[in-house]
């Protein structure tokens, strides 16, 4: 399972191996399927017989809305897409709405759609009404931790002022504020549980008003509104 | 002309993991204790940070973490005949400065010696005879036993939050630990690392053969942890940069994450950094100790009065340090007379390069500098050496501490060295190759050993450590005796060419091997031939002691941190619960 994204992208330099690693590598490797992104972006537009269609809520495009309720899936990491689909399916990762959704793909399926918003575009909206004083104390905290909290900076995974780092971390930047503020609420309140060792633990040394910031700063950091063009 | 400042009770030189460990007990004690440091302060957050942290050309390739040579360094030559001359640039080893110091950019390999390392000279002398060692080698006993220093070696482990498994719990053998390894009171604090795919494959092939296989003993965490200090480590990412590097994610034991920040919330503590110590000062016996002198970051000179000294700087700058103070006699080859410089050891390392065809890969770049697959079958004295003709030996191992585009390059024998042909050769092998280590065990010689240097000074005008070293004969036999064993596990490893590079002689110090200088300033129970106590109290001046590697007899088969921090811990315990009582010697002779 794991090989598949770490084969693809074999000398990047990965950042994270979490707890989905098995405990023990299979010695014996097989070359896996390659993704097909047209198939996946089929479903994404029409859905199969047994779930609707991505585009409903994450926009044809994955660039979803700023309402906080559904993540930007614009060009993140097909490996990174597909685990969370599987998490979703095993319930890993639990989401009323996801996790039926995720049942109901086949393996190919998912594998296929991750491919699919993996190659995707779109602008980047900045966030509207962001306080500067906010998203400076964001960056900090994105860019140096808090040695007071014994807290890394988020970039040190997430990548250069978030811009990811493939193929198992997501990009930040560029993300909605709503999302990122969501997301580490659910870690922090422990509804989300698929990274327990590590983004739990992070979560839980980060306040409201952190939470706050990083979250305003990386939807600001990414200034490129015109990258669909 | 020095300042004289306001006496303190305890002053240490050099605030590493050493330093900080004995200031955070003294400290805690109720005395009043600081911490001078030569190089900067500096913290995880925000100085460790990524992406600057990972920057392989500034931190591997110009060693920015590394003691800065333009101002100190010392000299090395290979023989007592030759001019030594100044490392100008380090290469063979590194180092560290700043708070933290090596235990910054280490790799978090955390090893137990075996229990007859301790009395290495009483045991191969009763297993094998008396003459059965080469005349050369000078082991000798410590004065101290596993025993005594199990309960320090646990405490140092689950300080660092050790990842691993153990393999003997009480004279239990655990299945998948180390079945050879002295016993231990309980489990690690963390299970192990989980298993890296060129672990798979070295495990896959020393089971083969019928070796027994287990995980390398990691402070780099599995898992987060909180440590009897009450700090809290994550969980290691495998980013693939500890060693050369300091770690961004709280996920490495250094001082910075295990036990600094416990001391220095004590008001008794204080850490004055960019403070260069000179030299221990002594008063008119030359039998005791006044304090020290240094500079300070703006070339301020003072004198710090302190009742006592602790040494616990690197351990080669233990050893210079003692030198450019004159406590205790300057060992001297010739005669073999003299403590201070003696029996200098090093490490044996040597590797075996296994190479795969294009279906089978590694990802190297997935690494801790810790996480590894390793045997123990031909260490130190687990093997029979009655025919064999040298003592000691080394473990082996997969153990891939990263796979950075600037120095990991394998290919195999007969690539050209530069240009089209060698970089098709990189590309098609860098995915595709698992590097074995071969890490052995070095002994002591009567020439081997460190003193002052008659010519080179460093910027403040002090003479610098002179080094003295070459393999021993019998070190490089036991190098290709266990690199051909590991030949034969690379073959059982599946690997379509298996290259072996034994150690050989002479030692080239621009050849990066490992840091762990050890010796100078060793145990022992005989003040003639031992510059401590089995406390690390200086025999001649007994309110200094000189804590680190630099007290090793030899160098044993592992890496030497864990042995380091259970030593400290072992002679922290001896000041507070005997020293302080009755200052003086705590070994009476």
């Amino acid at each position: 399972m794991i090989q598949v994204g770490v084969v693809a992208l074999a000398t990047l330099i990965s950042v994270a191996v979490t707890a989905t690693l098995v405990a023990r590598p299979v010695v014996a490797q097989g070359v896996p399927r390659a993704a097909d992104p047209k198939r996946g972006a089929v479903i994404a537009a029409q859905g199969t017989a047994a779930v609707p269609a991505c585009a409903q809520c994450h926009a044809f495009s994955g660039a979803s809305d700023s309402s906080g309720a559904f993540p930007r899936l614009t060009g993140q990491p097909a490996s990174y897409l597909a685990e969370q689909m599987r998490d979703f399916a095993s319930s890993r990762r639990d989401s009323a709405v996801m996790s039926p959704i995720a049942k109901g793909l086949s393996a190919n399926d998912l594998d296929d759609v991750a491919a699919y918003f993996a190659t995707t575009s779109g602008p980047f909206p900045l966030l509207a009404g962001a306080d500067a004083i906010i998203v400076k104390k964001g960056e900090k905290i994105a860019r140096e931790g808090d040695a007071a909290k014994g807290l890394q900076g988020c970039n040190n995974c997430h990548g250069p002022d978030g811009a990811g780092f493939p193929p198992r971390i997501p990009y930040l930047a560029g993300q909605y504020a709503e999302y990122i503020k969501l997301s580490l609420t659910m870690w922090k309140a422990g509804y989300r549980k698929n990274s327990p060792n590590v983004m739990k633990q992070i979560a839980d040394r980060l306040d409201d008003q952190d939470i706050a910031a990083v979250a305003a700063f990386y939807q600001q950091i990414r200034n490129d509104t015109n990258a669909a063009q | 002309m020095a300042e004289r400042l306001k006496p303190v009770d305890v002053v240490t030189v050099g605030v590493g993991l050493t330093g900080a460990i004995m200031a955070k007990e003294l400290a805690a004690a109720g005395l009043k204790v600081v911490g001078l440091e030569r190089g900067p302060r500096r913290d995880t957050s925000p100085d460790f940070q990524s992406p600057t942290i990972h920057d392989e050309l500034r931190f591997a390739v110009r060693k920015a973490l590394m003691q800065d040579n333009v101002k100190e360094t010392l000299t090395f030559r290979n023989s007592s005949d030759q001019t030594a001359l100044p490392l100008r640039r380090w290469q063979g080893f590194l180092p560290g400065t700043g708070t933290g110091g090596a235990a910054v950019h280490w790799n978090g390999q955390t090893y137990r010696f075996q229990p007859v390392d301790f009395v290495y000279k009483t045991h191969i002398e009763k297993r094998y005879g008396k003459n059965f060692v080469d005349p050369e080698i000078t082991i000798q006993d410590w004065g101290v036993t596993y025993d005594e220093l199990e309960r320090h070696y646990d405490r140092f482990e689950y300080l660092c939050g050790t990842s691993g498994k153990a393999g003997n719990i009480n004279g239990k053998i655990q299945p998948g630990g180390n079945p050879f390894e002295g016993q231990r009171s309980r489990e690690y604090p963390t299970p192990p690392m989980k298993e890296t795919q060129y672990g798979a494959l070295f495990r896959n092939g020393a089971e083969k053969l019928g070796y027994k296989a287990y995980p390398q003993p990691a402070s780099t965490l599995s898992q987060p942890y909180t440590n009897p200090e009450g700090l809290t480590l994550q969980q290691c990412v495998f980013c693939g940069f500890c060693e050369r590097f300091a770690c961004e994610h709280y996920a490495k034991a250094s001082p910075q994450t295990v036990i600094l920040p416990a001391a220095l919330k004590n008001p008794n503590y204080e850490l004055r950094s960019n403070c260069q110590v000179l030299r221990v000062n002594l008063d008119s016996t030359g039998k005791k100790a006044t304090g020290v002198t240094y500079v300070d970051g703006a070339g301020r000179e003072f004198e710090q009065p302190a009742e006592l000294v602790l040494i616990t700087a690197f351990a080669l700058n233990n050893v210079r340090l003692l030198l450019n103070s004159g406590i205790g006699k300057p060992y001297d080859p010739r005669s073999g007379i003299g403590t201070v410089g003696r029996n200098y050891a090093y490490q044996t390392v040597s590797s075996v390069t296994v190479f795969y065809d294009q279906d089978t890969r590694i990802n190297p770049f997935m690494a801790s500098g810790s996480s590894g697959t390793v045997i123990d079958e031909f260490s130190g004295d687990n093997f029979d050496h009655t025919k064999l003709g040298f003592i000691g030996g080394a473990y082996v191992g997969a153990i891939m501490t990263n796979g950075r585009p600037i120095e990991f390059h394998p290919t195999p024998p007969g690539t050209p060295t530069w240009g089209l042909e060698w970089k098709k050769a990189v590309a098609r092998h860098y995915n595709h190759t698992v590097v074995l280590t071969v890490h052995g065990m070095s002994h002591p010689t009567r020439t081997n050993y460190l003193d002052l240097d008659p010519t080179y000074k460093d910027a403040w005008g002090m003479p610098l450590l002179r080094l003295t070293f070459d393999f021993p004969e019998n070190d490089l036999r036991m190098s290709k005796y266990v690199t051909d064993k590991t030949v034969e596990i690379g073959q059982a490893m599946g690997g379509k060419t298996v290259v072996g590079a034994p150690r050989k002689g002479p030692y080239t110090s621009t050849i990066y091997q490992t840091t762990h200088n050890t010796g100078g300033a060793v145990m022992g129970s005989d003040p003639t031939t031992s510059a401590v106590n089995k406390y690390l109290q200086s025999w001649d001046v007994p309110n200094v002691f000189v804590v680190g590697a630099s007290a090793f007899q030899h160098n044993g088969t592992y890496n030497p941190t864990d042995t380091v921090g259970a030593l400290t811990y072992w002679a922290v315990e001896a000041i507070k619960s005997q020293y302080l009582k009755s200052p003086g010697p705590l070994v009476r002779t």
